[in-house]
Order: C-alpha cells, then sequence, then structure tokens
C-alpha cells in the first residue's frame, strides 16, 4: 500500500464521532497534564492504561497516543508562565520563556511554543507517512557504536549550554555524570555507589531529579522572595509572535523539528533528550548567543519545536518494528500487546487500519491541539493570579504526586526533595542547572554504548572509526569543540 | 405426604450442593471467601513499568478476577532496581492483611539468594497460584556468516574461532548464566555483548550488530514472522508447542541442565491469614481455568509448564526449580 492509499485508510479509520472524540478527549487530556507541573505524560499514560482494554485497538492507541503529544503542547505553558517546567521535555524553555514572560512577552512565548510544536507534531507525521519503513529499516541497523557517535555529539551540543563561569558549566556536567553512574553497571551486572542501599540499586530516578532540581527549588527560591513579586502579574501584551520573533525563529523551529525527529528515534533518547539538545543548538547558531537566558524567543521555539518531533520520531520503531525507546512508547507497546496486538515488522502490512488509523489522528490531534492550546493561552495567563499561597502548596502536592507516581516508590519523594534543596542552593550560587540535567540524562547512554562497542570491537577503539555512521559523528563533534575553542580565544584575544 | 416432600427437598438440596459446586466457579468462589474480606481494592503488585511482559500478564489477570469474584483489583507498578525495589517491599513491607497480592517472575529468585543479603528470603512470599512461564530461546540471523548454522555448529564455531561470536546478553542473569553454561561444558568461547533486556539484544541482532540473540518468544516472534531472525534452541525440558521444529538445548547439546525459563506466579506476603490466602489462591486458579485467559495468555506466546499448571502442591514444585538455580549459584561460585 503506498503512503497515499494507507493515509486514506487511516483518515477512513479516524473520521467516525467516537475516535475523533478519543483523538480529542486525549489532546485535552495530555493538555492538562503538561500544563500541571510534576505530572508528566508518564504517569497519565500509566493512570489511563486500564481505560483503554474497553476501547477498540484504535480508540486506546489514538487517545493515548495524543496524551503523548498533547503533553508536549502543555508542558512549556508553567515554564514560561511560572518557571516551573510541566514536564520534563519542557525544562529548558523555562530558561528563556520565563525571561519573555518577565517582560511581558508571555503571549508570544505561548504562541510560538503552540505554533512551533504544530509545525514540528505535523511535519513529524508528514516524514512518518511517507518513509516510516525506511526509517524504521535505518534505524535498527543503529547499533552501539553509532549510538555513541550521537550521545557524543549531544554531549558536546551541551557545552554550549553553559552560560556564565565555564568551570562551573563543566563541573555541573561531571556532577551529571557522577548521579548517572549510581545504579547497577550494565556491563558485569554489578552495583555502583549504592551503598546497600536497595532503593539505589536501579539508580536515581530522572523524574524526581528533574521535579526536585526544577520544580520544589523554584518553589523555595519564590517563597524566599514573596515579598517581591517575581511572577508575571502584568497582563498579556498580545498572543502572536511578531514578524521580527518569526524571523527569528522559523529556522530554530525547522530545526528543532529535525533535531528532535533524530533524536526520538534512538532508543533512550525521546522529547527529554531533544529539548536540552535543540536549546544548545541554537544557542551555538545563534548570531547573538548572549540574548539567551534574557529571553531570545528562538530558545522557546527550538525545544518546543523539538519535544513535538522527538514523539513523531519515538513513535515509529513501535509501530514500525516493536521497538519502544523510552518508557512512554513501552507504555504504548505495553497498550496494544494487552489489546492482542504485538506490533513487528510486519505490523504494517498486517494491520493497515490501526498503523494508518494512529498516523492520520496525529495529523488530526495536532490541528486539535493548537485549537485547543492558541486561545487557551489567555486561560492559562489567568494562573498568575492564583496567590502564592495557594498556588505554591499546590505545586509541591503536584510535584509529590507526580515523583511518587512513577514508581510507587516513597524513596523517590526523598530524591526529590533531596534535589529541591540542592537546586536551590546551586541557583543562589549562580551554577546552571540544565547542563546537570542533560548529562544525568546522556551519561547512562554514553556509557553503554560506548562499553557496548568496546566490547563487541575485535580491535578496540577502532570500531569507533571503522563504523562510517559514527566516525562521520566523531568528526562533526571535534569539528564543534574545535570552532568552539576559536570563537573563545577570539573573543579573549579580542578583549 | 410431608415426609416425602421434605425428603424430595432433602435429596434436591443433597444434589444441588455438588452440582453447584462443580459447575459454577463463581459460587464456588464465593463460598471460600472470608467475612468482611476485601474491605478495600486487592493490589496486585508488578515489580517491572507498566507495559512490560509482567504488566501485561497481571493485567489479564486482575480482568479475569474480576471477572469471576466481583472484587475490585488494582494493578500497581512498583518498579525500580530491575525489580529489586518492588520484591524487598513485597517480602518486609507490605501488610499481610490479604489485600496485597505479588505477580512476579521466577528473577525473583536469583535477587532472593544473590542480592537480598539476609534482608529477606523467598519464605517470605507464599505462592498462591501458576501463571505461565516463557523459555529462553536463543534466535540467530538469517543473512551473514552464520546463517543456516544450527545451534551445535555455532557451538563449534565458538570453539574453533574463540571470542568471535557475538552473544547479546543480560549481566548477571540467566542471560549470562546459560552462555556460561554452554562454555563451561563445549570448551567454546562466546564474545558477549551487555543489554539492559532481551528486547534490545533481539533488535541488535536485527539490526546485524550480534550474531546471536536470546529472548522469549514474544520479543522475536515479529522478527520471526518478517524472516528476519531464526530459531536455535529453547532452554526448556520440552519443545514449545509454537516452533515444533526447535530443539531443546538439552537436544541439541546433551545433558539436562539447560532449563532456563522465567516463570510467573502470584503470591502473598507471609502472615496473610490462611482464609483469605485461600480465597486469593481460588481467584487465580479460577481465573486460569477461563478458556478465554488461558487463549490471552497463548497470544502472548508463553507456554504452561504441565507439572506446575496442574500442581496441587506449587510452593513443593516451585522448591525443586529453586533448587536447581540455587546449584548453579553454589556451584559457580555465587553462593556460598
Amino acid at each position: 500500500m503506498d503512503a497515499l492509499g494507507g493515509l486514506a485508510t487511516g483518515f477512513a479509520v479516524i473520521l467516525t464521532p467516537g475516535n475523533l472524540y478519543l483523538c480529542f478527549l486525549g489532546s485535552l487530556i495530555g493538555t492538562l497534564v503538561g500544563v500541571l507541573p510534576g505530572v508528566g505524560p508518564l504517569a497519565a499514560l500509566a493512570l489511563l492504561l486500564p481505560v483503554t482494554f474497553t476501547l477498540s485497538p484504535v480508540g486506546g492507541m489514538v487517545m493515548l497516543a495524543s496524551i503523548f503529544y498533547g503533553a508536549m503542547y502543555g508542558g512549556s505553558t508553567t515554564s514560561i508562565l511560572l518557571n516551573i517546567p510541566g514536564e520534563a521535555a519542557s525544562v529548558v524553555t523555562c530558561i528563556d520563556g520565563h525571561q519573555m514572560a518577565r517582560q511581558g512577552r508571555a503571549g508570544a512565548a505561548l504562541g510560538i511554543a503552540a505554533i512551533g510544536s504544530f509545525i514540528a507534531g505535523t511535519l513529524g507525521v508528514v516524514v512518518m507517512t511517507f518513509f516510516a519503513p525506511l526509517i524504521a529499516a535505518v534505524a535498527i541497523r543503529f547499533g552501539p557504536p553509532e549510538n555513541f557517535g550521537l550521545m557524543v555529539l549531544g554531549l558536546v551540543c551541551t557545552l554550549f549550554m553553559i552560560s556564565g563561569s565555564t568551570i562551573k558549566g563543566v563541573l555541573m556536567i561531571a556532577l551529571g555524570f557522577l548521579s548517572a553512574a549510581v545504579g547497577i553497571d550494565v556491563v558485569n551486572g554489578r552495583e555502583r555507589f549504592t551503598f546497600g542501599s536497595v532503593d539505589l540499586s536501579g539508580g536515581i530516578e530522572l523524574l524526581a531529579v528533574v521535579i526536585g532540581l526544577f520544580g520544589v527549588a523554584e518553589v523555595l527560591s519564590n517563597v524566599e522572595t514573596m515579598t517581591k513579586n517575581t511572577l508575571v502579574a502584568e497582563r498579556i501584551r498580545g498572543l502572536w509572535p511578531t514578524l521580527a520573533d518569526w524571523r527569528a525563529s522559523w529556522m530554530a523551529i525547522l530545526r528543532g523539528s529535525g533535531l528532535g525527529f533524530l533524536l526520538g528515534l534512538v532508543p533512550g533518547g525521546g522529547p527529554v533528550t531533544a529539548s536540552f539538545v535543540s536549546y544548545a543548538l541554537e544557542r551555538r547558531m545563534s548570531r547573538h548567543p548572549e540574548r539567551f537566558g534574557k529571553g531570545a524567543i528562538e530558545g522557546v521555539a527550538g525545544p518546543e519545536s523539538a519535544n513535538n518531533a522527538a514523539v513523531a520520531g519515538s513513535i515509529i520503531p513501535v509501530l514500525s518494528l516493536g521497538i519502544p525507546g523510552n518508557p512512554v512508547t513501552a507504555l504504548l507497546l505495553g497498550a496494544l500487546i494487552i489489546q492482542g496486538i504485538q506490533p513487528g515488522p510486519l505490523f504494517m502490512t498486517q494491520r493497515p487500519d490501526l498503523f494508518w488509523g494512529i498516523v492520520a489522528s496525529m495529523y488530526v490531534g495536532n490541528v486539535f491541539l493548537l485549537l485547543l492550546n492558541l486561545p487557551l493561552v489567555g486561560l492559562w495567563a489567568q494562573l498568575l493570579r492564583i496567590p502564592y499561597r495557594v498556588l505554591f502548596p499546590l505545586v509541591l502536592l503536584l510535584s509529590v504526586v507526580g515523583t511518587y507516581s512513577a514508581n510507587k516508590n516513597v524513596f523517590d519523594l526523598w530524591v526529590m526533595l533531596a534535589f529541591g534543596v540542592a537546586g536551590y542552593v546551586l541557583r543562589k550560587l549562580e551554577y546552571d542547572l540544565a547542563p546537570f540535567v542533560i548529562a544525568f540524562v546522556l551519561a547512562p547512554l554514553l556509557e553503554q554504548s560506548l562499553r557496548q562497542s568496546l566490547v563487541m570491537s575485535p580491535d578496540g577503539a577502532m570500531i569507533l572509526v571503522q563504523r562510517p555512521v559514527t566516525a562521520l559523528l566523531l568528526a562533526a563533534s571535534a569539528v564543534l569543540v574545535a570552532l568552539m575553542f576559536r570563537r573563545k580565544a577570539r573573543i579573549e584575544g579580542g578583549s | 405426604m410431608t415426609r416425602i416432600a421434605v425428603a424430595c427437598a432433602l435429596a434436591a438440596a443433597l444434589m444441588a450442593v455438588p452440582a453447584a459446586a462443580q459447575g459454577d466457579p463463581k459460587a464456588e468462589l464465593a463460598k471460600l471467601k472470608p467475612k468482611d474480606f476485601p474491605s478495600q481494592p486487592i493490589e496486585y503488585t508488578v515489580v517491572y513499568p507498566a507495559g512490560g511482559g509482567m504488566d501485561v500478564t497481571a493485567r489479564l489477570l486482575a480482568k479475569f478476577v474480576e471477572k469471576w469474584s466481583g472484587d475490585k483489583i488494582i494493578v500497581n507498578n512498583r518498579s525500580g532496581g530491575a525489580g529489586m525495589v518492588g520484591h524487598s517491599y513485597l517480602a518486609t513491607q507490605a501488610k499481610p492483611d490479604g489485600h496485597t497480592v505479588g505477580v512476579l517472575a521466577s528473577l525473583v529468585w536469583g535477587d532472593a539468594m544473590l542480592r537480598a543479603q539476609a534482608r529477606w528470603s523467598l519464605n517470605d512470599l507464599e505462592p498462591i497460584g501458576y501463571l505461565n512461564s516463557d523459555a529462553l530461546t536463543w534466535v540467530r540471523q538469517t543473512e551473514g556468516p552464520y546463517k543456516d548454522m544450527s545451534l551445535q555448529q555455532i557451538v563449534q564455531a565458538a570453539k574453533d574461532k574463540p571470542g568471535t561470536i557475538r552473544v547479546a546478553t543480560v549481566p548477571g542473569s540467566m542471560w549470562d548464566y546459560i552462555v556460561e553454561q554452554i562454555e563451561a561444558a563445549s570448551g567454546a568461547k562466546f564474545l558477549r555483548v551487555p543489554f539492559q533486556g532481551g528486547g534490545a539484544g533481539i533488535t541488535a541482532l536485527v539490526g546485524g550488530n550480534v550474531d546471536v540473540a536470546q529472548g522469549f518468544y514474544s520479543e522475536f516472534r515479529g522478527h520471526l514472522d518478517g524472516a528476519k531472525v531464526a530459531p536455535l534452541a529453547v532452554a526448556a525440558a520440552a519443545r514449545m508447542d509454537f516452533l515444533k521444529d526447535m530443539p531443546t538445548f538439552n537436544e541439541a547439546l546433551g545433558g539436562n541442565e539447560y532449563l532456563w525459563q522465567v516463570v510467573r506466579y502470584a503470591v502473598v506476603p507471609r502472615g496473610t491469614p490462611a482464609d483469605r490466602k485461600a480465597y486469593l489462591g481460588a481467584q487465580v486458579q479460577t481465573a486460569m481455568k477461563d478458556p478465554e485467559l488461558i487463549a490471552e495468555y497463548k497470544k502472548q506466546g508463553v507456554y504452561f509448564d504441565p507439572k506446575l499448571a496442574t500442581s496441587t502442591k506449587l510452593a513443593d514444585d516451585l522448591a525443586t526449580y529453586i533448587e536447581a538455580e540455587r546449584q548453579f549459584y553454589v556451584k559457580t561460585g555465587r553462593l556460598k
């Protein structure tokens, strides 16, 4: 079946009142869990999984998938308005998004986030429509050495994220690596840095770290400065990005879409990684990197596009190979399996109704989400009218609920609290938290793929040069580092 | 006249009782139901994340237990530490009042013997019902230098050219142990490439990054249908119904020690009142007699170990498997 014929089948499946309703419902729920800090798509999907048993396979999948990408739309809202990420993939949106809000440009930030999400989400599905089998065939050839190359490139990009002191930034990256080392060693199966604790044997939970560092720490900082109004009390000045905003953003949206899609495909990657790397990339590409951190709109447009494109990217391996790359897509796979459907290489030909139904629903869902999110911006802005004494306890409550729901392990709450306090202190000392998180996310993938590569290689480290894709990615990383040093040398030489 | 009526009524009552007992599982279950239990939803604890194989097993079970008992079941994923966090919770923290049931895989045995450090033991978890099993299977590519090779030929190749055949394993688990056994018995040497689960290894096989992968039927079935992988052997006592041509390891290599499978079963924490334990066990067993549930499980690609499926003393029958695993740990110096 060719792509257009398939898509026609898909739309025939999806354009029924029942399925459209589920798609809309999923988009709405997704937006809500995105907006609520602490509660993310994983928690929402796990909670709603049993509900889908009573739905048809198409209906259930359409709803779960739309929650996943819907959360990417909603996630930016509190990042921009409150400096508290709605979910992990919107952490970097805080940096420039909240600065924009403080300059009274919350509307433009929210608007570009929604529009960027729409463009990236739709581009992702278009690529998926025409190239899913091809992409899947290429993606599955990606072995440990190729993944290692990608992770190195990602890590190099994070070097560009460091604002302020380089030493402090590198220190945070090192700390991220160290924290990620806790848990079971992937090569020999032994425990590292667990100090005999059962709770640490699985490593430190990413969700608890992110919610602690950004949600809890922000509340702590605000409580301290309660008298000074740090929030954006003034009215939102127009929802639409200006012409200048567009000029600054459109390339960021396209780059974010491409990058996000690619990183979504990688096992272990996904929206979180995509948003961070996109932010770093925008900063690197910008002719005015000094604007970043002070309300650069491309710092919102890039990551918010990237996390949406990553959703499309990460759904491809699940639907065309049956391989989930992150916990959310693992849940999607589980939902299918419970319905008695095992996706694999033949899924597309055996169940065209399902495959194309889901693809078609993603076109529809993205339209729903745009229509839902743009008018809602005004409503979300009202969040700012909620008094702090109500808002902050609410954020803390949601943080606790969101963290606990991941593993149902009380220990994770202590982790959240510890990272909350640590985040508060580090912020006071002017350490960047974003490099820490990105190192924490990338380190396990980096370590695993490197050690796997070395084990499987007959000639030691030579495997990293022998595999063309790896060699190319490593060369690109080296060039980036060289450019960074040259620029730095020039700046220092000039001043 | 009255006497006859009474006699008739008595006879009817006498006949009705066994009829109800055999014919209507619902009534049978209701008879076992303890007073005032359950007073809240019963929690099925799964120690792995939502969406995985164990989670699917538990959710299907919950659906059919609800159908037959009318009780409300909640599946709760207490994940972390590759199952260790949830296992410890069940063994040491869960209230033994019948409202907590663990739906476990036999990977808990290794956790108890090697990782629990005497904080808890398998005695803290009392089996109440067998669910299903999955046996570890080796698969190879359908292209490249090892295509068309049988297991014996691949082992021979690993003996002739030690350290060249790449096998995907999961460190510190049965994926690793079976490689160890084969190497010890044959003198072959494989190149073990570590992955975080069977599925990741299968993916690497299809991508041409390893030569042999190990996993469960459900993990490679899709690629088998697409002729991307070919089965080599299964680490079970007998051949699988769905892959009749695939030999067992014991057949292919000789010996009787190549038995590596995941046994899925339900437990209650030790100290759960006997009547509640009996009722919870009866719930699971009733659900497992439902042909619909069996069909659902079969769709997952699992098999039913005849010894455990018909077992009347599950704890003892599981103990023989556990003992075999313990002996492997002792033999290989992992356990004193």
